[in-house]
């Protein structure tokens, strides 16, 4: 079971998830500074309590995430009183998933809601109100148990979890009957059942490997806005990021090169990119601009065409491409997605359609997909454990047992916790036992 | 002034071990039973231990009591089971000279100072603002005392059931205890019925052994007592025969006639024991079904049939045994029956074995819906040292899950309660690295000896344990095998102590070298286990007042709540147990307990 509890690793993002110029993630727990220090090449080690430390991120195999700040917390100084850290990084989504992907890695666990606010109470920071950390901690659960872990799950990933569930519990049960009974009764002696375990260490691992080879989660999607000069793409490009980057105006071939950002859409990170207008020119400059614009678009994820409202076939064509209208307030709703910058009609619209279309390009064929983290380390882990379990078995039986119970420990979180009495069940359900 | 300081009802395994915990503390301790010659008695297989039992019976020796004991000195053939699956699993059983064994007992309480033996049946428990304060019985007495400990075993409104026939009994031939579920359940007490069963006794010389296969125990026979280094008693082999076609038919055939079957018997009965016929019905593919043939001691001609035991009436009884190899002529001495008994609730009791709804009374044994000799002394110990506790005005003795089987099988009943007879496995704990049998004394004596539960004999050998295991490493570190130390030789799964064939070793007693065998092979999974519990023993030590005001918290959920307020948990750790409570609860519930404990 999950559950609050003080001093071991725990990290979390204490900014919001979104493109920012600046991010927090902060890690508190025994040994915490220790795991992290590999990741860092700042010295952390041998820096006093309470100074920031400069240096880059790299994940484990030495490569630089980011350039940051650290600041150190030893025991009894942080907000947790608990050893602890805080990076100030680049507000950037892929570079806040790669660090932690890194974090995990290092055993450093995402906390749950309000795990920090819990753990600084417990530590006995008077500063803090019993009446706030009791509502915080309420407040999460609300939260939390609207996205719980197994409500959240998808069909596929769930049917696929349970599957892989109640297979280990047969073999845990198969295991755990020669424990509870003596070989005068189970004379039988037990065999690795080493095409099952593999099987499910290449299912999970298969799993795992959605999230990271995912570009759409690890470094985003690329979503280019092209369309006829004018046709009202920097109008779409700051509808959808709320606040006015781009410059608009009225006429034709401002934008001459292209302008990019990061936002969320949906809950996928988008590199937003408003392109030139396409149109044919001689003046040289432009031109490049426009050249630049069709290579982008030959390299996007997804091309989203915006036709002014006059414009009835679209100049391109392509697997990656949707078609948007704009300017419904002068031509009214015409069947097709449209929009209008003026009165914000249709732009909710259009940003379901791309991330429907982002999403629906993403998924593997037959490997249900992960969206978190979390289930990305639970699912290695088990396989981890699966692998130990398999190396074990000229160590007892008892070993072995322990691991795969490891394995589905670290299954919990996505399946439900297994207990003892389950396996127990599954035991005396199977097996015909008892003298 | 009470008449004693404490009285214990039942005379059974859980009796023996609270009363005389209870005397050995000096306290006058009266144990009322409806017969002193049933004292001690086995009622079903002639056998102590068994896997994670076996370990029960060495924790229950590590604190000071006697199953061990008894069982050292009554044993007829000894095995450790499991030696091939590993260390962590293995566990010693003995087959047991029953008459031996309960002999010992009442001789054992009868020599115990402070002890006294009541004949009677105690049909009333008596109290005084809310504590237990003595016992009315059936003739008509009176008898007061500072604590009650209750132990009736399947005596309890028992009833048993052969086929059509049926009768109050405790056990065959034995009246059983009426009128006392009905006084605890009108002082709202929850109950509910158990059932188990227990198989046919046959003559041996009506058997044809050159039917059947020979089971011979271990040599040489090993102690269940830390207090004894080795056991130079006769072995005895026991039989293997198995059920075939014929059997299972006439099972089938007269399956009718089976008072469970034919919905008599409520009281529900546990999966891990079935009957025969159970078997043949649930497990139709399989052709045949494992018999053993046990001796019930050494001057008898019983014979005691494991695995199948049976509520069939007699007539089929005969027939299905008659079908089986071995068996074909066996003269039925004593018929296989069920029994059907009151059981109390455990969720009703603290993790102390004293219940929530009377002070003072304590109540351990097949009492709380449990099953089998062991789990039986176990409870009787734990509650006996915790009725010496409340009396003497000092702290309980909790033991964690890491720490006892004893703590993982109180822990179970207390916080999840049991819907059918409650046994131990290894299953069932979570740390069982840790819970090796082989480590009970070095795991508990050290408890037992600040609680005086442990005399200085006790505390001499488990010194000179500890002293030898250190030497042991020692001689290890100092000796080079293969390029490596012998200690580190040690850590492959292939090599044994034995194999290392370093000549100073064999000085030592096996079972010293055993058990230095396994901490090296097994340090890795061993610091594992431990990390893990040190991660939770935060929360275990979080304690909860048993009054704690849980409608005075907001923003636990109902549903917890009630929970909460049915079993009260005593730690953060136990409440974390109760099946079904939300994660956040317990989160808002910790932060409740400790800003109470600030005012």
């Amino acid at each position: 079971m999950p559950h609050y509890s003080v001093d071991d690793p725990i990290y979390a993002l204490a900014t919001p998830f979104a493109p920012s110029a600046l991010a927090v993630i902060r890690g508190s727990g025994d040994n915490v500074i220790q795991l992290f220090e590999p990741l860092f090449t700042g010295k952390l080690g041998k820096a006093p309590t309470n100074t920031a430390v400069h240096g880059y991120i790299c994940d484990q195999d030495g490569r630089k995430i980011d350039e940051a700040i650290v600041i150190k917390y030893s025991k009894g100084h942080g907000y947790t009183s608990e050893e602890a850290f805080e990076i100030m990084c680049h507000g950037s989504l892929p570079v806040i998933r790669k660090i932690s992907i890194a974090l995990e890695r290092q055993g450093i666990r995402e906390a749950e809601r309000g795990e920090f606010t819990y753990r600084a109470f417990m530590h006995g920071r008077m500063d803090l109100t019993e009446a706030e950390a009791v509502e915080e901690i309420v407040r999460s659960k609300s939260d939390s148990a609207s996205s719980d872990a197994l409500q959240r799950l998808s069909g596929s990933i769930k049917a696929e979890a349970d599957a892989i569930r109640s297979t280990l519990i047969d073999i845990l049960a198969s295991l755990e009957v020669q424990l509870d009974y003596g070989e005068d009764e189970i004379p039988e002696d037990w065999v690795f059942p080493e095409d099952e375990v593999g099987h499910i260490i290449a299912r999970l691992e298969a799993i795992a490997a959605t999230y990271e080879s995912s570009r759409l989660y690890s470094s985003g999607a690329s979503v280019v806005l092209a369309g006829k000069t004018n046709a009202g793409k920097s109008s779409l490009y700051n509808a959808i990021l709320k606040e006015n980057r781009s410059i608009v105006s009225a006429h034709e071939g401002t934008t001459r090169d292209y302008i990019e950002t990061e936002c969320m859409i949906g809950d996928i990170p988008v590199r937003l990119f408003d392109t030139a207008g396409l149109r044919d020119t001689e003046e040289s400059v432009e031109k490049e601009g426009i050249e630049r614009t069709r290579k982008l678009m030959e390299s996007a994820d997804l091309v989203v065409y915006v036709l002014d409202g006059n414009e009835s076939i679209p100049p391109i064509s392509g697997d990656n491409l949707i078609m948007v209208r704009s300017k419904r307030d002068i031509t009214g709703e015409c069947g097709d997605l449209s929009f209008s910058s003026v009165t914000g009609e249709g732009v909710e619209e259009v940003l379901k359609a791309i991330s429907s279309r982002l999403s629906a390009d993403d998924v593997p064929t037959d490997v249900p997909r992960i969206d978190s983290e979390r289930q990305r380390s639970c699912l290695l882990e088990a396989a981890a454990a699966l692998r130990d379990a398999r190396a074990a078995v000229s160590s007892g039986e008892d070993i072995v047992a322990m691991y795969i119970q490891l394995a589905l420990s670290a299954l919990s979180s996505l399946t439900g916790a297994v207990t003892t009495d389950d396996i127990l069940d599954r035991l005396f359900s199977s097996f015909c036992l008892g003298k | 002034m009470s008449d004693y300081d404490a009285i214990v009802i039942g005379g059974g395994h859980a009796g023996i071990e609270a009363s005389l915990a209870l005397s050995r503390q000096g306290f006058e301790t009266l144990l009322v039973t409806q017969s002193p010659d049933t004292i001690g008695r086995m009622s079903c297989n002639p056998s102590i231990g068994g896997l994670a039992k076996g370990n029960l019976v060495r924790e229950i020796d590590a604190l000071g009591g006697e199953m061990g004991k008894l069982i050292d000195a009554s044993m007829i053939q000894m095995r450790i089971l499991n030696r091939r699956r590993g260390p962590a699993v293995q566990a010693p059983r003995a087959q047991a000279d029953k008459f031996t064994y309960s002999r010992l007992a009442k001789e054992t309480l009868e020599s115990t100072p402070h002890l006294h033996i009541f004949m009677d049946t105690v049909v009333d428990i008596l109290s005084e603002d809310g504590h237990a304060s003595g016992v009315r019985t059936e003739r008509g007495w009176t008898i007061t005392s500072r604590a009650v400990v209750l132990t009736t075993g399947t005596f309890m409104d028992g009833r048993i059931f052969i086929g059509e026939y049926d009768a109050p009994a405790g056990r065959l031939g034995e009246g059983a205890a009426i009128g006392l579920g009905d006084s605890l359940r009108s002082k709202g007490f929850h109950t509910g019925r158990m059932k188990t069963g227990t198989p046919a006794r046959v003559k041996k010389s009506s058997l044809d052994f050159g039917e059947m296969e020979v089971q011979a125990g271990d040599d040489p026979m090993e102690a269940f007592s830390f207090m004894n280094d080795a056991v130079d008693r006769p072995s005895i082999p026991c039989w293997v025969t198995y059920t075939n076609d014929e059997t299972h038919r006439i099972i089938r055939d007269n399956i009718g006639r089976s008072p469970l079957y034919g919905g008599k018997i409520v009281g529900r009965g546990p999966r891990y024991c079935p009957s025969i016929e159970d078997k043949v019905v649930r497990f139709p593919e399989r052709e045949r079904h494992q018999i053993f043939v046990e001796p019930e001691g050494i001057g008898t001609e019983e014979m005691y049939l494991n695995g199948l035991s049976s509520s069939l009436p007699e007539d089929v009884q005969r027939a299905f045994i008659h079908s089986i190899p071995g068996l074909r002529h066996a003269e039925v001495i004593r018929p296989a029956y069920a029994v059907e008994y009151d059981y109390l609730d455990p969720l009703d009791l603290y993790p102390t074995l004293e219940s929530k709804l009377m002070k003072g009374l304590f109540i351990a044994g097949q009492t709380n819906g449990t099953s089998g000799y062991e789990e039986a002394a176990a409870q009787g110990l734990m509650a006996g040292i915790n009725a010496s506790q409340m009396l003497k005005g000092e702290k309980p003795l909790i033991l964690s899950r890491s720490e006892a089987y004893i703590g993982v099988l109180i822990d179970d009943l207390v916080t999840k309660g049991t819907k059918e007879p409650y046994r131990m496995f290894t299953s069932r704990a979570e740390h069982r690295l840790i819970l090796r049998h082989d480590s009970a004394d070095r795991r508990l004596t050290p408890i037992a000896s600040e609680l005086g539960l442990a005399g200085n004999a006790r505390k001499e050998r488990l010194q000179v344990k500890e002293h030898e295991i250190a030497e042991i490493c020692s001689i290890l570190r100092s000796k080079r095998v293969g390029g490596k130390s012998a200690y580190e030789k040690l850590r492959e799964p292939e090599t044994t102590i034995e194999g290392l064939g370093i000549a100073e070793l064999s000085l030592f007693p096996l079972s010293v070298l055993t058990t230095a065998e396994l901490d090296i092979k097994y340090a890795g999974y061993l610091e594992r286990e431990t990390r893990e519990v040190e991660r939770t023993k935060r929360n275990e030590n979080m304690a909860i007042p048993s009054d704690f005001d849980y409608d005075s918290v907001d923003g636990i959920s109902s549903e917890s709540k009630e929970k909460f307020k049915a079993v009260r948990p005593l730690s953060i750790g136990q409440a974390m147990r109760i099946s079904g409570v939300r994660v956040s609860d317990i989160a808002v519930l910790s932060v409740a307990v400790r800003s109470r404990e600030r005012g």
